[in-house]
C-alpha cells in the first residue's frame, strides 16, 4: 500500500513533496502524467510552497552541497521513476551525510548513481557532438534531442567556450532553447526554428565532410566500435554524418 | 580559404599519427578571445575506424627533405604535395572551431625545405592563432627534429602540448629507417622541454608561493607525449616498455603512443605484413600498468620477450606471483587491490570506500559491478573464495575469459594476421582435459561448454 505523491516537474514541487513524504514510509513520489496505481494506493496532488522547499534545499546544502547538485541531475533524467530515486537517496544523504555516496552496497545508493552518470555523461557528449551552424545575422545555432533534459547543463560550458559568439541551442525534442547574444543568455520555449545560413557555411561543412571521411585509417575499419562510442541516436544533427550514413 | 584537395593531401599525411587526445590543459578563455581547453578532453567525433576526432590533425606541408622509409611523405615516395600558409590554417581552425566540430589544432609538419624553415613556419602559425585570432583553444605542436633551440622553446610557451616521436625504440632501427634523424635530434628536444617545464614549475613556485594547479601552467600546460611504431623492426616489448617508462621517469612524458606498423610503403626492409592490433592492444594495458597501477616495466616482461597474447600483462604477472594471491578485498590496501587481475583503478577504489561502512560479500562486489570473471580466482570476500581451487586450472579460466571478450569483438580479431596459430598457441598451454574443450571449437563454443550450456 503505498501513498502516492503526484508533483510537476519543478524543483520546487519535489521539495516540497519531499518536505511532506519524509516520514512517510510508504512515499512514492512520481512526476508521470499517465501513471497506473496499484490497488489500495492512495494518491495525492501535491501544489508547491516555495517555503517548504526552500528549507528542504537549505538543509541538503547545509548537509553536503556535492549531494544536492546529484539531486538536481537525477531528476533531470529520463528514468521513469527519477522523482523516487532521488527521494531514496535524499534521505539516505540526511541521513548518513557525506558518505551517502559511497555506500554502494546499498541499491538506492547505485541506483542514484547511475542515473547522476547517466547524466553526466550525456552532457560530456554533447559538450563534443554538438553541431552549430553560422546564420547570416551573426548567430550559431545549434540542434540536438538529448534523452535526457540536459539543455540548462550545457549553458557554463558553451558560454565559457564561446564568450563573443551569439549562439542558440535548441533542444528540439523538449521544445525549448537557449539564447546567447555574447553577453547574457535565456531559456525560452521554442518549437521551430527558422534560420538563413551564410554562403560560407555550406563550404566550410564541405571541408568537415572532406576531412572526417579522410582522417579515418582504412585499415582498421571498425564500425562497431565508433557506434560504441558514438550512438546512432546522435547522427541526427552531426553534418559529418548523412544520409547515407544512417542507412 | 583551403580546398578540399590539399586538405585531403595534408590530412592523409597526418593521420598516421595515433594521438587524438585534447586532455591535460586548464587554458582559460580571455575576456575578447575564443575557446578554452578542457582538462578531461573532449572527443567530437568518431571516425570509420573507431578513433575519436577531437583535433584538427593536419600537416603544414607534406613535402619533406627527410627520407624515413616507413614514411608516406618520404622524400622519395610517388606522391602529392601540398604544402598551405600559416594564415590558411588559422582560419580553418577558427572554422571548425567556432562550430564546435573540434577542440583545437594537431599541427605538424614534413621537413619543408630545413628543419628551421619548417619549425618557424609552425611557429607562427602558432602565434598567429594565439594573437592574432585569439584563439585559447587547445594546441598541440608537433617537433621538427634538428630545428633550432629558440624556436622550440618559443613554441613551448604557446601551445598547449608538443610531442617528438621516437618512432623507433632502439638506435640501429633508427638508423637503418631514417638515416637523417639522430636519437639525440629527438630526445634532446624532449629533455630541453621537460626542464623548461621544471624551471618554469619553479619559478613560479618560488614568485607566487603556491605550487600551480596541474593544467594551469604557463608552459606545455599539458606536457608532452610521444609515439614509438611498433613491430617494423625487431625490439621486442620487454625493451620497449623499459625504453617507456625511462621517458615516463626522465621527461616526465604524459602518453607514450604505441603504433602497430601498418605497410602504408613498400620498401625490401620493412615487413610486408602488419603484426595485428593485439600486440598494441598489450602494450597499451602493459602501459598503464605503469602509470596507474603502480608496476614497474621490470615486473610486467622479461627484457628480451613479448607480451603474452593469450591474456593480459595483469593476469600474467598474478599467475607469476601466485604466493600473493587470494587476498581479502575487506583489508586489502589499494595497492593490492590493483593488482588483482580484473579489478581496474575505479573498482579498487570502489571496494574502498563501500567498505567503510559494510563487511563486502560477493554477492555485494557483484551489485557494484565489480568483473568477477577474472578476480574471483585472486580474491576472497569476507573469507570466502568462489574461484579455481586448482591453481594449475587457473591459468585456463583467464584465457578462457579473454576468448569470451575477444569472440565479442570480432571486428577486433579479424586483424590478427592468423586465427589458426594463436588457437594453436592457446593449446599449447592447456592441460589435456582442456584441449579436449578447446579442439575444434569456436570461442562461444568453448565458453558455454565452461557455463554448462552444453
Amino acid at each position: 500500500m503505498r501513498r502516492i505523491y503526484r508533483i510537476d516537474k519543478s524543483l520546487e514541487s519535489f521539495f516540497t513533496a519531499v518536505f511532506y513524504a519524509y516520514n512517510d514510509k510508504n512515499a512514492y513520489l512520481t512526476s508521470a502524467e499517465i501513471f497506473q496505481p496499484e490497488l489500495e494506493d492512495t494518491i495525492f496532488r501535491l501544489e508547491s510552497e516555495s517555503d517548504k522547499a526552500e528549507r528542504v534545499q537549505r538543509t541538503i546544502y547545509k548537509t553536503d552541497p556535492k549531494a544536492k547538485r546529484e539531486i538536481e541531475r537525477i531528476l533531470r533524467s529520463n528514468h521513469f521513476e527519477r522523482e523516487q530515486i532521488a527521494f531514496e537517496y535524499l534521505k539516505l544523504v540526511i541521513k548518513h551525510g557525506k558518505s551517502a555516496r559511497e555506500r554502494l552496497t546499498i541499491s538506492a545508493v547505485r541506483r542514484a548513481m547511475d542515473e547522476v552518470k547517466k547524466v553526466g555523461h550525456e552532457v560530456h557528449r554533447l559538450h563534443g557532438f554538438l553541431r552549430f551552424q553560422e546564420c547570416e545575422n551573426g548567430v550559431y545555432y545549434g540542434a540536438c534531442s538529448p534523452d535526457n533534459d540536459i539543455l540548462e547543463l550545457l549553458i557554463p560550458h558553451f558560454v565559457a567556450r564561446f564568450t563573443n559568439q551569439a549562439f542558440i541551442i535548441h533542444d528540439v525534442k523538449r521544445g525549448k532553447a537557449v539564447l546567447y547574444n555574447g553577453e547574457k543568455y535565456l531559456v525560452v520555449p521554442a518549437k521551430n526554428a527558422s534560420f538563413h545560413l551564410t554562403e560560407r557555411e555550406k563550404s566550410v561543412v564541405a571541408l568537415w565532410k572532406k576531412y572526417y571521411h579522410t582522417v579515418a585509417i582504412p585499415k582498421r575499419k571498425n564500425l562497431r566500435l565508433m557506434k560504441n562510442y558514438m550512438p546512432v541516436r546522435y547522427w541526427k544533427y552531426m553534418c559529418e554524418k548523412d544520409a547515407d550514413d544512417l542507412r | 580559404m583551403i580546398d578540399e584537395g590539399r586538405l585531403k593531401i595534408l590530412t592523409d599525411g597526418a593521420k598516421y599519427d595515433v594521438s587524438c587526445s585534447s586532455s591535460g590543459s586548464r587554458r582559460k578563455n580571455e575576456k575578447d578571445g575564443l575557446g578554452n581547453a578542457s582538462f578531461g578532453g573532449i572527443c567530437h567525433s568518431f571516425a570509420q575506424d573507431g578513433r575519436c576526432i577531437s583535433l584538427l590533425k593536419i600537416l603544414m606541408s607534406n613535402d619533406c627533405v627527410f627520407d624515413c622509409r616507413y614514411c608516406p611523405n618520404r622524400r622519395s615516395a610517388d606522391v602529392q604535395r601540398a604544402t598551405v600558409t600559416p594564415e590558411e590554417v588559422c582560419e580553418l581552425t577558427m572554422d571548425f572551431y567556432r562550430r564546435n566540430y573540434i577542440e583545437g589544432l594537431f599541427l605538424s609538419s614534413a621537413v619543408y625545405k630545413n628543419p628551421d624553415y619548417a619549425m618557424e613556419l609552425l611557429l607562427k602559425t602558432v602565434f598567429l592563432l594565439r594573437t592574432k585570432y585569439k584563439f585559447n583553444g587547445y594546441i598541440h605542436l608537433k617537433g621538427i627534429p634538428h630545428a633550432d633551440k629558440r624556436l622550440i622553446e618559443q613554441s613551448a610557451k604557446l601551445v598547449d602540448r608538443m610531442s617528438y616521436n621516437v618512432e623507433l625504440p632502439k638506435e640501429e632501427s633508427l638508423k637503418l629507417l631514417a638515416p637523417q634523424k639522430t636519437k639525440e635530434s629527438i630526445l634532446g628536444p624532449m629533455n630541453l622541454l621537460a626542464n623548461g617545464k621544471k624551471e618554469f614549475a619553479l619559478e613560479r613556485k618560488n614568485r607566487t608561493g603556491i605550487t600551480a594547479r596541474k593544467g594551469t601552467e604557463k608552459y606545455l600546460p599539458a606536457g608532452q607525449t610521444t609515439q614509438m611504431i611498433v613491430g617494423a623492426t625487431p625490439e621486442t616489448d620487454g625493451q620497449i616498455l623499459r625504453l617507456s617508462q625511462a621517458m615516463y621517469r626522465k621527461f616526465d612524458l604524459k602518453r607514450v603512443y604505441y603504433s602497430s606498423y601498418l605497410p602504408v610503403v613498400s620498401d625490401p626492409i620493412l615487413p610486408n605484413e602488419t603484426v595485428g592490433l593485439l600486440r598494441e592492444h598489450r602494450l597499451y594495458q602493459a602501459d598503464w600498468l605503469m602509470r596507474f597501477y603502480g608496476f614497474s616495466s621490470e615486473e610486467i616482461s622479461p627484457l628480451d620477450e613479448n607480451l603474452p597474447m593469450e591474456y593480459d600483462p595483469k593476469c600474467a604477472w598474478a599467475l607469476r606471483n601466485m604466493q600473493f594471491f587470494p587476498i581479502e578485498v575487506n583489508t586489502a590496501s589499494v595497492e593490492e587491490l590493483l593488482r588483482v587481475p580484473g579489478i581496474g583503478a575505479k573498482g579498487a577504489y570502489k571496494i574502498i570506500s563501500a567498505r567503510k561502512s559494510c563487511a563486502l560479500s560477493f554477492e555485494h562486489l557483484k551489485k557494484m559491478r565489480i568483473v568477477l570473471k577474472r578476480a574471483k580466482h585472486f580474491i576472497t570476500a569476507s573469507g570466502k573464495f568462489y574461484g579455481e581451487k586448482k591453481q594449475e586450472n587457473v591459468k585456463f579460466h583467464l584465457m578462457l575469459a579473454e576468448r569470451q571478450e575477444n569472440a565479442k569483438q570480432l571486428d577486433f580479431f579479424t586483424l590478427l594476421p592468423s586465427q589458426a596459430e594463436e588457437k594453436n598457441q592457446i593449446l599449447l598451454s592447456a592441460t589435456q582435459r582442456d584441449k579436449e574443450f578447446l579442439l575444434n571449437s569456436s570461442p562461444q563454443i568453448a565458453s558455454s561448454v565452461l557455463s554448462g550450456q552444453l
